[in-house]
């Protein structure tokens, strides 16, 4: 089953007087357990595919399905209701709640969602926090935590609640080279543990290694869709 | 809701400066506000009091005609029938007690100097239910009946340089315009010191038929003072006196405490027009506070919000977390206010502060109050709308920092470079 498509989308940004089209027609889907990278130069609308999928945007023109349902014309507040359930990010700049433990950040989403009650949202969190190797941290804040690390909470944050989809904008754009590996190894292994769909931006090449799939945008469209060969 | 609070609790100690300057702001300025209620509150009724205490009583009963010219203390308009409007109202149980009095131009004569004080003939047997003169004799005693002896306030007697036991001159006027006038050489018997300045500095009294005798006036007397038991039945006791005195011959007029002390009201209403406006620039400071630490918060936290609302949390809570973070300032600096405001109140209200430090001819000036000591009066009631005002404030001025926050388009903000 697909858990998104994008059919002919099309997305004009106004800026002041000019309209400054960022995708132009363009149209792919996503299936379930996908690990998928949108890669492409600064400017090829990468962000904006992001935004879309993530129902944080409205494209000009086409449609947006998540799971088969056309979510292209819900109101903003449906949108958040859609976001709120089904759709993990992560952002290039970590943007963890800075009051807020480790723990409390990552509990944030299922306070949200309302669905647990506190004892199961400890547990929870509590594991997926040991499955991102931060165990003994639980109790910082972000400013007490690396760059790494703080991105490690992001990804438990996106992942706890069990979203369809998560969504990572440059995961490690603001990472070394090596603990940007490791955010995309650590990745790529809850993929495969508990196959919820991964779809990045990046304009590195070695980041791009990690995907199993290779969307390459340039001016607003797709240049190229390509499978990974045998990784 | 639990988390939103807990958010907005650990976002007010996030900027903790800021914090404190706003909280500070609002204790402050609230709890100044209290104060000053409560001094405005102490000021006019204690006034009052003093001034029911000492000159007016609740009710006077006064001859037709003799209001009207009252700053002059005429003595063309008597009450020839005393005893029989006092049997008349016997039976009233409202009343406390009804003195008949004379009110008299006079001066009094030490040596070579002489000072004009007003006159006021009193019934010593009754006085005390219904003036506190005798209250405030703070050396000698007070008059027996029908002695010749007199009591002076304790500002002329000290301007006069007079002591209890010393002997004087009353110089009692019958007419001012013809200066006819008639003199008592009289032994001081009390110095009293109320409350009311107006009247330590310039009222003597003597018994009322010493008085009637110089005066000429046998049997007559210039106004009846009425004290009734419960000040809020006023209105109808001064109507059944009225309808009692209208079966007699001739016109009376019963006059209240309110209308006797007309000048004082007049100054304040002047004054508590301007009382209001220090709420209204505390209420400014206040909000202006709050907005500006609210707005910084959301300024500052932009790329935060546009995450929230990422994560898919609604409008509304994104705006509680900032009414909730603005209110929580609200409370802490309302609660603080209510401590700075009680704790001034109550020291005003024991304590009271004196214009005596501005020294004699300051105080002087300022002495048209008709008490010495500025005297608050606290009510929880001032504390209530203290904090309550606080927390409405507050919540009222986050709220435009929080409908900014959440106009943010959650794009744009999570862009947000800062």
């Amino acid at each position: 089953m697909s858990i998104a498509k994008l059919e002919n989308i099309h997305k004009v940004y106004h800026i002041g007087k000019i309209d400054f089209p960022a995708l132009r027609g363009i149209s792919f889907s996503i299936e379930e357990g996908e690990f998928l990278s949108i890669a492409g130069p600064s400017g090829s609308g990468k962000t904006t595919v992001l935004n879309l999928l993530g129902c944080l945007d409205k494209p000009s023109q086409g449609k947006i399905f998540l799971e088969d349902k056309d979510v292209t014309a819900l109101p903003t507040a449906k949108l958040a209701d859609v976001r709120r359930k089904n759709i993990g990010f992560v952002f290039q700049t970590f943007n963890l709640i800075p009051v807020l433990t480790a723990m409390e950040n990552v509990e944030f989403p299922l306070i949200l969602e309302g669905k647990h009650d506190p004892k199961e949202r400890h547990r929870l969190t509590e594991k997926i926090l040991t499955q991102v190797g931060l165990k003994d941290f639980l109790h910082r804040r972000p400013n007490e935590m690396s760059g790494g690390q703080q991105q490690r909470v992001a990804v438990a944050r996106a992942l706890v609640k069990k979203p369809k989809l998560v969504l990572a904008d440059e995961p490690s754009a603001n990472l070394d080279s090596v603990t940007g590996k490791e955010i995309l190894q650590l990745m790529l292994e809850l993929n495969q543990k508990t196959s919820t769909t991964f779809v990045f931006s990046t304009h590195d090449k070695m980041v791009m290694d990690f995907a199993r799939r290779i969307i390459r945008l340039r001016d607003g469209k797709i240049e190229s869709d390509q499978k990974a060969s045998t990784k | 809701m639990k988390m939103l609070l807990k958010l907005a609790f650990r976002n007010v100690f996030r900027y903790k400066k800021r914090t404190i300057i706003t909280f500070s702001a609002i204790s402050y300025g609230l709890g100044l506000m209290a104060v000053g209620i409560s001094l405005y509150n102490g000021v006019n009724t204690h006034a009052m009091d003093n001034i029911i205490n000492n000159q007016t009583a609740h009710l006077k009963i006064l001859a037709a005609g003799y209001f009207e010219d009252k700053d002059e203390v005429p003595l063309e308009f008597t009450i020839d029938e005393p005893q029989e409007i006092r049997s008349l109202l016997k039976d009233n149980q409202n009343i406390q007690g009804i003195e008949s009095r004379i009110l008299f131009q006079a001066s009094i004569i030490s040596g070579m100097d002489e000072l004009p004080c007003l006159g006021v003939a009193i019934e010593p047997e009754v006085d005390p239910l219904v003036f506190k003169i005798k209250d405030s004799i703070k050396d000698g005693r007070f008059l027996e009946p029908s002695e010749s002896k007199i009591i002076l306030g304790s500002g002329l007697a000290r301007d006069l340089g007079l002591k209890v036991g010393d002997d004087c001159v009353l110089r009692l006027f019958l007419s001012t315009e013809d200066f006819i006038w008639n003199a008592l050489d009289l032994e001081i018997t009390g110095i009293a010191k109320t409350e009311n300045p107006m009247v330590n500095r310039q009222t003597v009294f003597i018994p009322l038929s010493l008085a009637q005798e110089a005066l000429s006036l046998e049997n007559k007397v210039t106004e009846l003072a009425v004290r009734i038991e419960d000040r809020s039945k006023l209105p109808e006791v001064r109507n059944s006196i009225e309808s009692r005195l209208a079966t007699l011959n001739k016109d009376y007029e019963v006059v209240s405490f309110e209308e006797y002390a007309s000048d004082f009201k007049e100054l304040m209403r002047l004054r508590s027009r301007i009382q209001v406006l220090i709420p209204l620039m505390m209420i400014l400071i206040a909000t202006l506070g709050i907005v500006n630490t609210m707005l910084m918060a959301v300024m500052e936290r932009t790329r935060e919000i546009g995450m929230l609302a990422a994560m898919g949390m609604r409008k509304l809570e994104i705006m509680l977390v900032f009414v909730f973070e603005g209110a929580l300032i609200g409370v802490f600096g309302s609660l603080t206010a209510c401590v700075i405001g009680g704790l001034g109140g109550w020291y005003l209200e024991t304590k009271g502060f004196s214009m005596s430090f501005l020294g004699k001819e300051m105080s002087d000036m300022v002495s048209f109050l008709p008490m010495e000591v500025f005297k608050g009066d606290l009510t929880v009631g001032i504390l209530i709308f203290t904090l309550v005002l606080g927390i409405v404030i507050s919540i009222l001025a986050s709220l435009y920092p929080a409908y900014k926050a959440v106009k943010l388009d959650p794009i744009q903000a999570l862009r947000h470079v800062g």
